[in-house]
């Protein structure tokens, strides 16, 4: 799954381990999710997506989903 | 273990490994003296004999304790894949010396070592995760 992590986080100047912090994990685990690594949970996602205002879809892409609708087009 | 910022379950849990595996080696070592000095027998044999794997259960139910109280699902992730690891490893060379013990009458494993290997495996497979989400 693809995400906007590191964009997001650079718009607001944050390092990997303020957005840990902001959200109760180890920078190692905002690093796994950040590189793909690692898929968050339902609720870590919606976490994420508070803490940044944004909806989820906003921040995460399914590749599958993306390419369903290149596909369809 | 596996971070810098240590969570409460994470402390808590490498305080409890630092002192089951003080209790280990003294009553490792205090049960074999014992039984050196003593020669026990019958029923209190069985009980001094049992000592050593209690620290053992006691490091099996931290874990669990460790997986139900981390808030970090990543955390939990990382230790739930080393404990796979660790139980696959085990279970595969136990099985593959069992069938050397029987046929090719290689020599004998004693079980107290299962442990150990266990934890083998799993300081092996904390190394690669480790190595793979750096």
């Amino acid at each position: 799954m693809k995400n906007r992590l590191k964009v997001l986080r650079a718009e607001r100047d944050w390092s990997q381990g303020d957005l840990a912090q902001r959200l109760e994990v180890s920078r190692q685990s905002v690093n796994a999710i950040e590189t793909g690594k690692f898929d968050p949970s339902l609720p870590l996602a919606f976490k994420l997506a508070r803490l940044f205002e944004r909806p989820i879809e906003e921040i995460f892409s399914d590749e599958e989903g993306t390419k369903d609708v290149v596909t369809r087009d | 273990m596996f971070c810098t910022i240590k969570s409460p379950a994470r402390r808590r849990l490498i305080r409890s490994s630092l002192i089951g595996a003080a209790l280990l080696v003294l009553l490792a070592v205090g049960v074999a003296e014992s039984f050196r000095f003593w020669h026990l027998k019958g029923l209190p044999a069985y009980v001094v004999a049992v000592l050593p794997a209690l620290p053992i259960l006691w490091f099996i139910v931290e874990w669990g304790r460790f997986l139900a109280a981390e808030k970090d699902e990543f955390q939990r992730n990382l230790l739930v894949q080393c404990l796979l690891w660790g139980t696959g490893g085990t279970l595969a060379t136990t099985t593959i010396w069992g069938y050397l013990e029987d046929y090719a009458h290689a020599p004998h494993l004693n079980l107290i070592f299962v442990f150990p290997l266990f934890c083998i495996f799993m300081a092996i497979a904390k190394f690669l995760v480790q190595l793979r989400y750096r």
